[in-house]
């Protein structure tokens, strides 16, 4: 209440009798037992009107009070009336200044103060004052005082249930039946985001996420029949446009009659506690679903979960493991493998893909994997063990078969090899005898036969020659997978083309080849099949000649991982479709009487190149020479 | 020693056409081999044979033994010993070399280089052990 001036004046008694007794005056004059009888009438009046009336004097002294004055604060007339105002208020510059106000002629409307009772009780008023004045003089003031201890208590209240809403960290609203919202607290406005000039007047439903529509016509037709509705948990779109997990309290508002007027409504963010619910279920299903074993103990070893990929692996319900102790699942042998994993785990050790065998509920044997870590609470402290068990008796056996298989396969192609190589060995001895024989005989009894007999010889011993060289080729299109590991050094190129070229110097003095190269790198192959290599490819460019003497060019570039060489003749020349096939082993595109040779010189090329871990690989045309490529891969070492 | 006739045969076409003139011997398999190098010592030591052509791989006893009893020989054990044999791995060449031979020789694939052995043979004649 604030301390204004007061409108209404508060008039003397006597003067208001003398008042209507002038009014009277024009016919008769009023008795003096009329004037008597009126005054105490009025008198008994204001002793005993219901509202404390006081004069107070100029410097305090109260002149005189009320019934209902010396009610209000509980005095005798004696201990109040002649006594100082300021006595009785309980902030004297309180009283100092409404006391100062009124000399100054102001007039007091609803101006607060406390006053003393007689029982020491502070009781709150609200003071209505003027002066009354006679020729300019301070007589006496006139005094109405209010009782407000009640509304005071009561706005008390109010400001302290204002002050518990606002300070709510939840957001609590009202609302009409209609939905229309009517308050909001700042618990609203932080969770919602809309403040409360926005929001205020707007239907509930701007809050609503968009699949929940439906709610809002629901509660609010609950909250009508007197329903509450208690933590329900739905969810609502903020200003932003996020949406919140939300756990709402909605009451009916009652007026005093206890008719519906509105609702309010409690709503807490649970987004929080949703998603770490959520993310727990959300593990807890993977756990559960997952079809490796997984299963947790304390560190005494007692098992304390069981999810269904342990009930499949090992045959027990949960029930019947639960509470027990891990060393149920040992084989009998690995049973001191479990204390040392517990040790290991309470040392905040992890132990990783450890190989062992278990024993499922039917007493097989299972090889598993075990991967079992330490489980902390809050603290770090380790409070048992997680373990994950994999069945790897399937894995187990696969590699057995794998490994087996791989033997068996690296066996075989041994014996292969070994086969081929001593075959073609072995063939050379029958071979030389035909050889040399023919010779022989074709020397001994050469006369004899007659040029006819030598010509047939000839063929003879030109078939032996070329077995012989067949099974040459044969032994080292063998040898050179038989090299075994891989090379461990490099080979310089140009000095294994230097040895190809000493080879091949009759060739060459003889055909006057003329060959030109670039520089050579070093690469990760093994020198006699690097020297193979060129030695086959320039061989093979010097007999396919034309004729003009071979003109032949070496050279390398590297091209990003990997060496790129060239072989570049001006010889005969080969049709495009047959580029695939002179790589084929005996495979030739001339006969022995165009061109000799074997049909194995590129398919050991190809042997040697490849698995060097590179490609070979010819273009030319016929007539117009060919350039022979191949890629050897750089090791960056 | 050498137990293919046909080797045998180009051995002396060898031998003549580099005009080696004297006996040759020929002994098919191991143990013939081995009796005549033991009943050597039982001799005068005139009967050394001026040059031994040996194949490594003789039936029933090996040509290592018997290089092994020629070089142990108290009369003969100098006797110049060329082995001709129709393999040349790096282990018979240096068993070979270790047992005592003179040279290793693998038996040519034609028939001029296997005569062309013949010069061989007269070198080795010539030496004095």
């Amino acid at each position: 209440m604030d301390r204004s001036e007061t409108e209404t004046q508060l008039v003397s008694p006597a003067a208001v009798e003398s008042e209507t007794a002038l009014n009277r005056l024009p016919n008769s004059p009023a008795s003096e037992g009329e004037l008597r009888r009126r005054l105490s009438e009025l008198q008994d009046f204001i002793d005993r009107v219901a509202v404390p009336l006081q004069w107070v004097a100029e410097d305090g002294t109260i002149l005189w009070a009320n019934d209902a004055g010396l009610r209000l604060l509980g005095y005798l007339r004696e201990e109040y009336v002649g006594h100082n105002i300021v006595e009785f208020h309980v902030d004297e510059s309180v009283i100092l200044d409404i006391l100062r106000r009124l000399k100054n002629n102001e007039e007091l409307r609803d101006y607060e103060s406390r006053l003393r009772c007689k029982d020491g009780s502070i009781r709150d008023v609200a003071i209505n004052s003027s002066v009354y004045r006679e020729d300019g003089r301070f007589i006496h003031t006139r005094c109405v005082t209010q009782d407000v201890s009640a509304q005071k208590k009561a706005s008390e209240l109010q400001d302290r249930m204002t002050a518990i809403v606002d300070s709510s960290d939840d957001a609590i609203l009202s609302k009409s039946l209609s939905g229309i919202i009517q308050s909001w607290n700042p618990g609203a406005e932080r969770i919602f985001g809309y403040t409360a000039e926005e929001i205020i007047g707007k239907h509930i439903s701007t809050l609503a996420a968009p699949e929940r529509a439906d709610e809002i016509p629901d509660i609010l037709a609950r909250i009508s029949r007197g329903e509450r509705v208690e933590h329900f948990e739905t969810r609502r779109k903020t200003k932003s446009g996020r949406i919140l997990a939300i756990s709402l309290t909605v009451s009916p508002i009652r007026d005093s009659s206890g008719k519906i007027v509105g609702a309010s409504k409690v709503a807490r963010d649970i987004t929080l506690q949703k998603e770490a619910s959520d993310l727990k279920e959300h593990l807890a299903a993977i756990v559960e679903s997952s079809d490796d074993a997984i299963i947790s103990k304390d560190l005494n070893g007692i098992i304390q979960s069981w999810n269904r990929g342990a009930e499949r692996l090992f045959g027990y319900s949960a029930e019947e493991v639960i509470g027990q102790h891990i060393s149920m699942l040992a084989a009998p042998e690995r049973v001191d493998e479990i204390p040392d994993i517990l040790a290991r785990i309470s040392r905040g050790e992890r132990v990783d893909h450890f190989e062992t065998a278990r024993k499922t509920k039917d007493g097989r044997i299972l090889n598993v994997a075990l991967t079992v870590s330490p489980i902390r609470d809050a603290s770090g402290a380790v409070i048992g063990a997680s373990k994950v068990a994999r069945d790897i008796t399937e894995r187990r056996r696969q590699e057995q078969a794998l490994n087996k298989a791989n033997a068996d396969l690296k066996r075989s192609n041994a014996d292969l090899q070994h086969f081929a190589y001593s075959a073609s060995h072995d063939l050379q001895e029958p071979l030389r005898m035909v050889c040399t024989y023919s010779e022989l005989l074709k020397k001994k009894f050469g006369e004899k036969l007659g040029p006819l007999g030598e010509e047939y010889i000839g063929y003879a011993v030109e078939g032996a020659a070329r077995m012989e060289q067949l099974l040459a080729d044969l032994r080292a299109y063998t040898q050179v997978s038989m090299a075994g590991q891989e090379p461990t050094e490099d080979s310089d190129a140009g000095e294994m083309l230097n040895e190809a070229l000493a080879n091949l110097e009759v060739a060459i003095r003889e055909s006057g080849a003329a060959i030109s190269r670039t520089t050579l790198p070093s690469v990760r192959m093994y020198g006699f099949q690097l020297e193979q290599l060129f030695q086959n490819l320039i061989s093979n460019a010097i007999r396919y000649r034309s004729n003009d003497p071979p003109r032949i060019e070496i050279a390398a570039q590297r091209r990003g991982a990997e060496w790129l060489f060239s072989i570049q003749d001006n010889g005969i020349g080969i049709r495009p479709e047959y580029k695939e096939q002179v790589f084929g082993i005996f495979q030739r595109l001339h006969s022995a009487a165009e061109f000799p040779g074997t049909g194995m010189g590129l398919a050991i090329c190809q042997r040697i190149v490849e698995r060097a871990g590179g490609r070979i690989w010819v273009e030319s045309e016929l007539g117009r020479g060919s350039t022979f490529f191949f890629t050897i891969p750089h090791r960056e070492d | 020693m050498e137990d293919n006739r046909a080797d045998a045969i180009l051995v002396r076409e060898a031998l003549e056409e580099h005009g080696i003139e004297g006996e040759l011997l020929v002994l098919e398999d191991g143990e013939k081999a081995m009796d005549f190098v033991q009943a050597l010592d039982g001799g005068s030591g005139d009967e050394c044979p001026n040059l031994v052509i040996l194949d490594l791989n003789l039936p029933k006893k090996s040509g290592r033994d018997v290089l092994r009893a020629i070089r142990l020989s108290e009369k003969c054990g100098r006797v110049p010993v060329v082995i001709l044999s129709s393999s040349d791995t790096q282990q018979d060449k240096s068993d070979a070399a270790q047992l005592g031979a003179n040279q290793y020789l693998r038996k040519p694939l034609g028939l001029e280089e296997f005569i062309g052995l013949g010069s061989t043979f007269r070198a080795l004649l010539h030496i004095r052990s």
